[in-house]
């Protein structure tokens, strides 16, 4: 080989051990990002051998849900389907909540900036307040039950939501929009021909998904009081009846794999 | 002859009545017999969907093969999967779409031709010993692609990226470079001058290369030995020369009725 | 063609058209009336009526009017249960990330090395996914103690569950050709993990984790309720006392930091895709 050759080589050789050696900047960076972890991690009593120990403690925790007290069953069918019924009317009132706001919030849609600040607001506000402190909310408002769990869903899953739909309309090809308005179709006929055509399958797959989020979310609105299997369930660990706790942790397992798959293949058969 | 290693006539790979089928009915390959010699830059033509690919694949082992032996520098490779590494570390392979690692810098990518030489836990730490990073930039500036070491493989251009293929096989050190369709997806003035690069280093390291090709034109350009496949069968045997009108047609259209009469 | 016939493809067409409308009519008419049925039934069953919306206007007004205006004053006091909020959530979230490498590749079809771990893995991950961190806290409390170590635990579990069956659907859809290429060299299986399948899911992987960690940052605000640490705690205890207008405060904190944590998240999440 050429001596040409031989140095074009060397040189890229070094070129490459600079680039992977460590600067002083790098050690630094690492060295803070270490410190902020161990700050965080002593906020949160995490230590390395308390955390080690405490996994035999939860294991035997979870040891101690088996065998499932099956009798307990006849007592906890009920609140668990009153479960999904929670979810099912959470996800209705979310749609209804998300779409006008998510409409509103739509550069396509509406063309006043004041209007669709606004609406980006309020799903902002609906959205960053947890289903939980919703429910607390209407709880007090509406008095124990379901029917405030629902509510609760409603909104913060309708923040949501409404977030994604406004998205989702953003990015549609304006290629139908423009064809219709040069069509001489007014705001509505646009909004139900161009729009809606082509954002109703990520819609309803949106629906789909959240829809299993908050199954999930409404086992635990009875904690608060508002309907639902967490009643029983706070109510199990509090009285320490492990087996019992084991049943209904099986029953949502049981419950949310079904919605999973029932939702895949909804899903696939979509599109 | 563009050939510097002069007329070397030891035999490098030997395949005998190899057989390829997909779940029984589908017939990829038919019994294929074939010697191919040392340092040979042999290309393999034939329409879409005669058997190439597999073929090729079967000989590194990607695809294992119904029937039929191959043999390497006389060594039996096909029956045992134990020394599978070793085998496919002999034979480099450029692919039509490249496959480099496209988040990958070019140099790294370059790297992965050396996996095979290292141990999985040293690749642990995306660490390579100093002899290999050398290798990998030699293998880069024979395709003139070693100012563009530190990008990222996504950065370059089509032809750019199959030269660094070409890279990551040679940078396996390999006896045997299987091209699969490598210029396919290129355009003429830079397919030519890939195909260029392909046959220049082969020449040059003295290494055996296997090339499919469905372009008859670039084939009658850069191949010294033909072989047309059709319908999993070998059809040609030649040189360029012999690749007349006739053969041509013999390879892409097949008399339907001669077909079905062998189907029986 | 001739007028005639043309006016024969025009009706044939109309008819056709009919025919498709009034089977889609029908189509939609009966699954509309099995929808309006399952929500009658379920908002019957959940006691939901619009009269008790409008009966309890009056009670959310009273209790929105004890809530307000907030205690600004108590905010100062409540610094240091943010703090522990966002700690939570960085760990939880971080403890999740490590996790899920292993249980990601043992759960993707591609890296697993057996069936049975695959599937034994997919069950497990769907477990953690199914139950909510505020079940994992409230089991942690009563294991570990009350305290932010439980909520650490919690959403460790529960993060870990989402995250390594996101990744590994991720690792099961990597461009094969690029896992061939390095097959093809003689790479082994660990080998073709590291320098094909990862550097192609990084991205994504990267992405949710960020994402994750924004929506960790949301549930530890309420962790607390069960007394597992965290801001949800203050809110609880100030509920139970009856100071409300500091409860409006605790709202408020977590609202700020609920919204600055989407935005950090939004904005390092664009970054890195
Ligand atoms: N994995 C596979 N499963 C089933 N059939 C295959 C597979 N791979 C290739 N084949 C079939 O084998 C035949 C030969 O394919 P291939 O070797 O790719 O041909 P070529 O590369 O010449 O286009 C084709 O009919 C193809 O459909
Ligand atoms: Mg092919």
């Amino acid at each position: 080989m050429s001596l040409d050759v031989q140095r074009q080589t060397q040189s890229l050789l070094d070129e490459l051990a600079a680039r992977q050696r460590w600067h002083f900047h790098h050690i630094l960076i690492v060295a803070l990002i270490i410190a902020f972890l161990v700050w965080c991690a002593n906020g949160v009593d995490l230590r390395p051998r308390e955390t080690f120990s405490a996994v035999p403690v939860i294991a035997d925790y979870f040891g101690r849900m088996w065998p499932p007290k099956w009798s307990f069953f006849s007592e906890i069918w009920k609140p668990a389907i009153e479960t999904l019924y929670v979810a099912l009317w959470g996800n209705v009132l979310a749609t209804i909540v998300g779409v006008p706001l998510g409409l509103l919030a739509a550069s396509h849609v509406s063309s006043s900036r004041i209007v669709r600040s606004s609406a980006m607001g309020i799903l902002n506000v609906f959205r960053s307040i947890s289903e939980l402190i919703w429910a607390i909310l209407f709880v007090a408002a509406v008095g124990l039950g379901p029917f405030p769990g629902a509510l609760a869903l409603g909104m913060n899953y309708g923040g949501i939501l409404g977030r994604l739909y406004a998205e989702a309309i953003e990015n549609v090809d304006k290629g139908p929009i423009e064809a219709m308005e040069a069509t001489g179709a007014s705001k509505l006929q646009v909004i139900m021909f161009a729009i809606i055509p082509q954002v109703l399958p990520q819609f309803v797959s949106y629906n789909l998904y959240w829809f299993e989020v908050g199954v999930r979310s409404a086992t635990v609105l009875g904690m608060v009081g508002a309907g639902g299997i967490g009643f029983e369930l706070i109510t199990a660990i509090r009285l320490f009846e492990w087996r019992e706790v084991g049943l209904i942790l099986l029953f949502i397992l049981a419950m949310v794999t079904v919605i999973d798959l029932a939702s895949t293949y909804i899903r696939s058969r979509m599109y | 002859m563009l050939m510097p290693n002069a007329q070397n006539t030891t035999t490098m790979l030997s395949v005998r009545g190899l057989t390829k089928s997909y779940g029984g009915t589908i017939h990829a390959l038919r019994g294929i017999d074939m010697e191919v010699k040392k340092g040979e830059f042999l290309v393999i033509l034939g329409p879409s969907g005669a058997g190439k690919s597999t073929l090729l694949r079967c000989l590194n082992r990607l695809v294992e093969p119904t029937e039929g032996q191959i043999f390497h520098n006389d060594v039996q490779i096909t029956g045992n999967r134990r020394n599978l590494r070793a085998v496919r570390r002999d034979f480099g392979m450029v692919f039509q779409q490249f496959n480099l690692v496209r988040r990958l810098s070019v140099l790294t990518n370059v790297l992965t031709g050396r996996l095979a030489y290292r141990s999985s836990w040293r690749s642990l730490f995306y660490n390579f010993p100093q002899e290999d990073k050398r290798i990998a930039i030699e293998c880069l500036a024979r395709v003139n692609m070693d100012h563009k070491a530190f990008q990222r493989a996504d950065t370059l251009s089509g032809g750019e990226q199959q030269r660094v293929a070409i890279a990551r096989a040679l940078a396996q050190q390999p006896t045997v470079i299987l091209a699969d369709e490598p210029v396919a997806s290129l355009d003429p003035k830079i397919a030519r001058q890939v195909l260029t690069y392909l046959r220049e280093v082969a020449h040059e390291l003295g290494i055996t290369v296997l090339c499919n090709l469905h372009q008859v034109e670039y084939t009658r350009e850069y191949a010294e030995r033909i072989v047309g496949m059709s319908k999993g069968r070998i059809v040609f045997d030649g040189t360029g020369a012999e690749l007349t009108d006739d053969v041509i047609h013999r390879i892409y259209y097949r008399d339907p009725d001669e077909e079905t009469a062998e189907e029986k | 063609m001739t007028a005639v016939s043309f006016e024969t493809a025009v009706s044939a067409g109309l008819a056709r058209e009919a025919q498709v409308r009034h089977r889609r009519y029908i189509k939609q008419a009966v699954w509309g009336a099995i929808a309006i049925a399952v929500l009658w039934y379920a908002a019957h069953q959940i006691k939901f009526s619009p009269y008790a919306v409008a009966a309890g206007v009056p009670f959310m007004w009273d209790f929105l009017t004890r809530l307000f205006p907030p205690d600004l004053s108590y905010m100062s006091v409540l610094g240091s249960a943010t703090i522990e909020t966002i700690q939570i959530a960085i760990w939880g979230t971080l403890l999740a990330i490590i996790l899920s490498i292993p249980f990601s590749l043992l759960g993707a079809r591609n890296t697993t090395p057996h069936i049975i771990v695959f599937h034994a893995t997919r069950v497990f991950l769907n477990a953690l996914r199914a139950i909510n961190e505020l079940v994992f806290a409230l089991i942690f409390v009563s294991a570990v103690g009350l305290g932010p170590f439980a909520g650490v635990l919690a959403i460790a579990l529960h993060a870990t569950g989402m995250l390594a069956k996101f990744v590994a659907e991720e690792i099961e859809s990597v461009d094969k050709g690029q896992i061939e290429a390095q097959l093809s060299t003689g790479a082994s299986r660990m080998q073709v993990i590291l320098f094909g399948v990862i550097p192609q899911v990084i991205p994504s992987f990267v992405g949710y984790s960020i994402y994750r960690l924004d929506v960790s940052i949301r549930s530890a605000t309420v962790l607390g309720l069960v007394g597992a640490g965290g801001l949800g705690f203050s809110l609880i205890q100030t509920m139970k006392l009856f100071k409300y207008h500091q409860t409006a405060t605790c709202i408020l904190v977590i609202f700020l930091l609920v919204l600055v944590s989407d935005w950090i998240c939004g904005k390092l999440r664009r970054k890195v895709i």
